[in-house]
């Protein structure tokens, strides 16, 4: 077992740190040193989403990280999302929308949504299928996750960006 | 997993150097990279393994290699490799039949393998198979050119030294996306 | 008819928002791996990799002597308690760790227990297995050959063959063959899959040595089940055992069966005295636990030359891996597979199903479809279309010709079924007006005048759904029932808990609105709770679309028993007679005088402040539901597919789904579900199959095989509803969670093939895939 080393990432706004090993994922940081289970394990290839968070403004899939790599980094996740105890646009949409059912994939369409408005803030109904694509939902459809976002950018253009 | 591969390489020794070469199994092992003859049983069979790394799967097998057929005349051998993977991860088989045949300088071989695969591997499919083959076999040409350029040198350890882990999945990841084969 | 209640009430028919959503979309969902207890330490199963094999030894010296590991359990360790097996949910047992042999690739051989789950992903590692490999069957075809080795040592008869069962009029349909005008027949397969929820299979077993309680976090639809299951057969007092299922991501069907990894878990907390968590990864999930469908079907349909259709002959050979873990009712080895006489109405039919023994995953769960009824709905919805084809006959006018009465229900099917009601020509009309069939048939024309490709598949389906009345219907002997409790509180507000297990269908809010629309609280000030099975009253669970027809009905008659003694209280309150009052939702009020009455919440704080003299104080009631039939719910999907003749790759341009599920209780959940499970059918229908090769090497293995559609793929689905209600639900409804998972594989193929038909092509099996597509076009000759 290599030794453990120090990682230091600004989690949701707060400085975090830890002793890591170096094979620990990102993933099981957060659930399990953070204690931020909003992240999900869904799959073991990388391919279902469920992980996804934002590091230093980019998406990426906690599970295929590991968290010395993002030793400096900054970091958001779904617990991230609300200000102030308001919901983020988005958290409202996928509830007015009814974006959601079992609940398992919704922080990481959020995040991924999250991701997708803030590069572009007027998304029509495909570049939101494409902005989640990375993202596997087994009970919507995507149908309804589709309207939340759009709930989600018509808010924010109406009552400024977050 | 039943796959057949088929590989042809060329060499530029007489044709007698080569086959004193390629019906020596402890020979032929130096150049499979990850593999080793640990013992002789009898004239026609030998123990031995093979380390095969592909991503994060390990897969150490130990298993026979058997001379089925060793025809000097026609330059044309035929071998049963059988292995276990020490950890229980599955067994591979590989019937493997070479033929020489040399025009004047050069001399070509033809290899045609029934590889069989049970376990962890063989759910990752032909194509990741296929491609680790392909990229074991790369090696194994580069190694027989070597040897046999070296032939004349100190004799070998019976031990081919295995590609590194990163390596081989690299270059099978490569080419599972450019598809530059 | 059912009065509606106010918005604010929020009772049936009402798209409330889903009170559950709070802490998911905060990231507050509380899922079984979630679950962190002081002490807690975790679980790896070693696996094998042979499909069949001699276990000849297992050495663990090595992962035991691992630093952190606490224990290496293997199946010897678990026979000396009499667990190495352990019962199927169908007269089967099932290994929980392998003993003398392995008899599927990712078998469960042993079971590391270590302090964190890196350690005990390492230890498994060291676990040396040695193994004898023997020789593998795969085909489900060469089962009963001779030739074929025989999987289970264990059975007293040797053979692979498992069950045979029929159902129906042999000879009569025998008859009405030979004396047929037509005759049609397919060959289709149902081919291998898995309901994959997001959220895979585990647990949290934690047996408290200082209480003698084992409370156990569980992936489970069926909680108070598998409490009983674990009770029974691991020996441990009922009363010491609690199950919660606390969120659960998805179910599908798959977390209805007990897994070996709950019982390795169990057993070492009860031999740590700690809480032992176990999770296992996507691969285990795809590899090992229940999967769907594998039935390999041949239907024939007997028909007038003007296309009445006469008869009906099935005979299916059902593949159940290993062992038979199928989750079904006992008297039903091929689950409700006889309602395959579909929406149709003739008088005679024979279905016959074999089960065998391959070296694959065990089980043959219903993934959403209530007991194999996709499969029944898919092989007749196929079948009508190859007799349409037959007769060159429009599909459409063909199902319409031969649609069930409205006058006839409830109808008795020709395999013995009791539809209780149904309208499927208004629910078809519909469909077909929404999409302009007329003008899609025209257009087709014409694209095949051009050489173009492009199909319109229709499928009328007939769900059989709410298992169901107890002198037929049992689980592992448990009869399915279900069940409601409700308790009002002082202040008007309630609690109310079941015995089913919301898996994201919206129980929080549905059961709620029920609630509202019988007593008129508000649905807002209606706690629900599921999943514990220390409080909630006994169920079955949920899966089947079972919940609304039996715990619903459950909910609806336990808030009328509610509301008879608060109309006692009022009678008190109000110094009258009870024949004097007049109820409308919220309030009771003396017939005439409108200003004489009580509010159910003033009603509420009088059974607490204000009881009348002999009467038992309090406001709350259970029920214990025996639904006395299924019910049925019905639909028509249309699908509109184009063909892309260069890649063969299929487009979904349209696609159609009107539902009958009777009385709705939340539109907006009931439209979320359609839009889910055909998702999950367009999976089915195009890129999912769990498939293995002549080694039995697994090769839908993981994600990078097995396909689930993105966003990208999956189309915008149009849905719609007519209103037929059951006559036997308290409230009318039928449940509908399962139907568009069971009505739109046939309305995909269906449309493939309609696509191709003009070229001779009659059938292709699932999944269809570009290859299969470009395949068959180039042997048409017709790739572009």
């Amino acid at each position: 077992m290599a030794k453990k080393q120090l990682v230091h990432i600004k989690v949701n706004g707060r400085d975090r740190e830890a002793m890591v090993e170096p094979r620990l994922l990102l993933v099981h940081f957060i659930r399990e040193v953070l204690e931020l289970t909003g992240t999900h394990v869904g799959c073991d290839t990388t391919h279902c989403g469920a992980c996804t968070v934002v590091l230093d403004g980019k998406t990426v899939k906690s599970c295929t990280l590991f968290a010395v790599q993002a030793d400096g980094s900054e970091l958001l996740t779904v617990e991230g999302l609300m200000k102030d105890g308001k919901l983020h646009p988005l958290q409202e949409g996928f509830k007015e929308e009814h974006g959601l059912q079992c609940g398992f994939c919704t922080p990481g369409m959020l995040m991924s949504s999250y991701a997708l408005l803030q590069k572009n803030n007027k998304p029509n109904e495909e570049d939101i299928r494409w902005g989640i694509s990375g993202n596997l939902c087994r009970c919507t459809g995507y149908q309804n996750i589709v309207k939340a976002v759009q709930y989600a950018a018509g808010k924010m253009a109406q009552g400024g960006t977050r | 997993m039943a796959l057949r591969i088929e590989k042809t390489l060329k060499v530029n020794e007489p044709i007698e150097k080569v086959w004193a070469f390629l019906s020596d199994p402890r020979k032929v092992a130096t150049c499979v990279p990850g593999a080793k003859i640990t013992e002789q049983i009898d004239e026609k069979t030998y123990k031995g393994s093979i380390s095969v790394k592909v991503g994060p799967i390990v897969t150490d097998y130990k298993g026979e290699i058997q001379i089925v057929r060793l025809d000097a005349a026609n330059h044309e051998i035929e071998l049963l490799g059988k292995g276990q993977d020490v950890r229980g991860r599955g067994s591979a088989a590989m019937n493997m039949t070479g033929k020489l045949r040399s025009d004047d300088r050069m001399t070509e071989m033809t290899s045609v393998s029934e590889v069989n695969v049970v376990g962890i591997l063989a759910q990752m499919g032909a194509r990741v198979i296929t491609e680790v083959s392909n990229i074991m076999f790369g090696e194994f040409t580069k190694n027989f050119q070597a040897k046999l350029q070296h032939e004349d040198e100190a004799p070998s350890s019976g031990e081919g030294k295995p590609i590194s882990a990163t390596s081989l999945a690299w270059e099978a990841g490569k080419r599972l996306f450019h598809r530059d084969s | 008819m059912i009065a509606k209640t106010s918005a604010e009430v929020g009772g049936m028919g009402h798209s409330l928002k889903r009170k559950e959503d709070l802490r998911f979309i905060r990231g507050k969902g509380n899922y079984v791996d979630d679950v962190n207890l002081p002490n807690m330490v975790y679980g790896h199963l070693v696996r094998s990799p042979y499909a069949h094999a001699r276990l000849k030894s297992i050495n663990i010296e090595k992962a035991k002597a691992l630093p952190g590991v606490l224990a290496v359990i293997t199946g010897e360790d678990l026979a000396k308690a009499n667990l190495a097996w352990m019962p199927t949910l169908f007269f089967d047992k099932q290994m929980v760790l392998a003993t003398g042999k392995v008899l599927f690739q990712s078998q469960e051989v042993a079971f590391v227990v270590a302090e964190d789950r890196y350690t005990a992903a390492d230890a498994a590692e060291l676990v040396d297995v040695e193994y004898e490999e023997l020789p593998v069957l795969v085909d489900p075809h060469k089962s009963l050959d001779p030739s074929s080795p025989i999987l289970r040592d264990d059975r007293e008869q040797k053979s692979n063959h498992i069950f045979h069962w029929e159902v129906g009029d042999k000879q009569a349909t025998d008859k009405a063959f030979q004396g047929a005008d037509v005759k049609a027949r397919v060959d289709a397969v149902f081919q291998r899959c898995h309901p994959a929820p997001l959220e895979t299979c585990g647990c949290v077993a934690d047996h408290n040595p200082a209480t003698g309680r084992l409370t156990i976090y569980l992936t489970s639809q069926a909680p108070h089940a598998h409490r009983t299951l674990f009770a029974l057969v691991g020996g441990i007092p009922e009363n010491n055992i609690r199950v919660i299922s606390p969120d659960i991501g998805g179910g599908f069907g798959n977390k209805v069966p007990i897994y070996p990894g709950y019982v390795c878990a169990v057993v070492a907390s009860l031999t740590l005295g700690r809480p032992v968590k176990w999770i296992e990864s996507r691969s285990e999930n795809l590899q090992s636990t229940g999967f769907a469908r594998d039935y390999h079907m041949t239907a024939e349909l007997a028909a007038s030359k003007d296309g009445k259709i006469q008869a009906l002959r099935v005979k299916t050979l059902a593949d159940h891996g290993a062992f038979n873990a199928a989750a079904q009712p006992t008297k039903f080895p091929a689950g409700l597979f006889s309602v395959c006489t579909g929406a149709y109405d003739y008088p005679s039919a024979f279905c016959e199903v074999d089960g065998v023994y391959t070296n694959k995953a065990p089980g043959g769960i219903a993934y959403r479809c209530s007991f194999r009824v996709t499969e029944a709905a898919y092989l007749i919805e196929r079948a009508v279309d190859v007799l349409a084809q037959e007769l060159k006959i429009d599909p459409a006018d063909l199902r319409r010709k031969n649609f069930i009465a409205p006058s006839k229900f409830p109808y008795k099917s020709a395999l013995g079924w009791t539809y209780d009601s149904g309208n499927y020509e208004p629910a078809m009309k519909l469909a077909l007006d929404k999409v302009g069939y007329a003008e899609l048939r025209k257009e087709q024309e014409e694209k095949r005048q051009k050489g173009e490709l492009m199909g319109i598949g229709i499928s009328s389906f007939v769900e059989i759904v709410g298992a169901g009345p107890s002198h037929t219907f049992d689980i592992a002997g448990i009869k399915m029932f279900d069940s409601c409790e409700i308790r009002i509180h002082p202040t008007g507000k309630g609690i109310c808990r079941m015995g089913t297990k919301s898996q994201g269908q919206g129980h929080e809010t549905t059961y709620a609105q029920i609630v509202a629309q019988e007593l008129g609280i508000p649905a807002a000030d209606i706690t629900v709770e599921e999943g514990d099975t220390d409080t909630a009253p006994y169920g079955l669970g949920t899966y089947a679309s079972r919940s609304t027809p039996v715990s619903g009905a459950a909910t609806a008659m336990a808030a009328r028993k509610i509301r008879e003694k608060a109309k006692k209280i009022a009678a008190h309150l109000l110094e009258c007679s009870e024949a004097d009052l007049e109820w409308e939702p919220g309030k009771f009020f003396v017939k005439g005088t409108p200003s004489k009455t009580k509010t159910i919440q003033e009603i509420a704080f009088a059974a607490y402040t204000n009881h009348p003299q002999g009467m038992e104080a309090g406001l709350e009631a259970v029920d214990y539901y025996d639904p006395p039939n299924l019910t049925f719910p019905f639909g028509t999907y249309v699908c509109v597919v184009d063909i892309d003749k260069g890649t063969g790759e299929v487009k979904v341009r349209r696609f159609v789904a009107v539902d009958d599920c009777g009385n709705i209780i939340n539109p907006m959940i009931v439209d979320g579900q359609v839009h889910g499970g055909l998702t999950e059918g367009l999976g089915i229908a195009f890129m999912q199959l769990i498939d293995y090769d002549e080694n039995g090497n697994v090769q839908g293995g993981s994600f990078m095989d097995y396909l689930l559609p993105t966003a990208v793929e999956t189309p915008h689905w149009e849905t719609d509803k007519t209103c037929t209600p059951s006559p036997h639900h308290p409230f009318g409804a039928k449940g509908v969670g399962e139907s568009p998972n069971v009505g739109s594989p046939a309305a995909f193929v269906n449309a493939v093939v309609d696509a191709l038909s003009h070229l001779g092509v009659k059938h292709i099996d699932m999944p269809i895939t570009p290859w299969k597509v470009w395949t068959i076009l180039k042997e048409k000759g017709v790739v572009s």
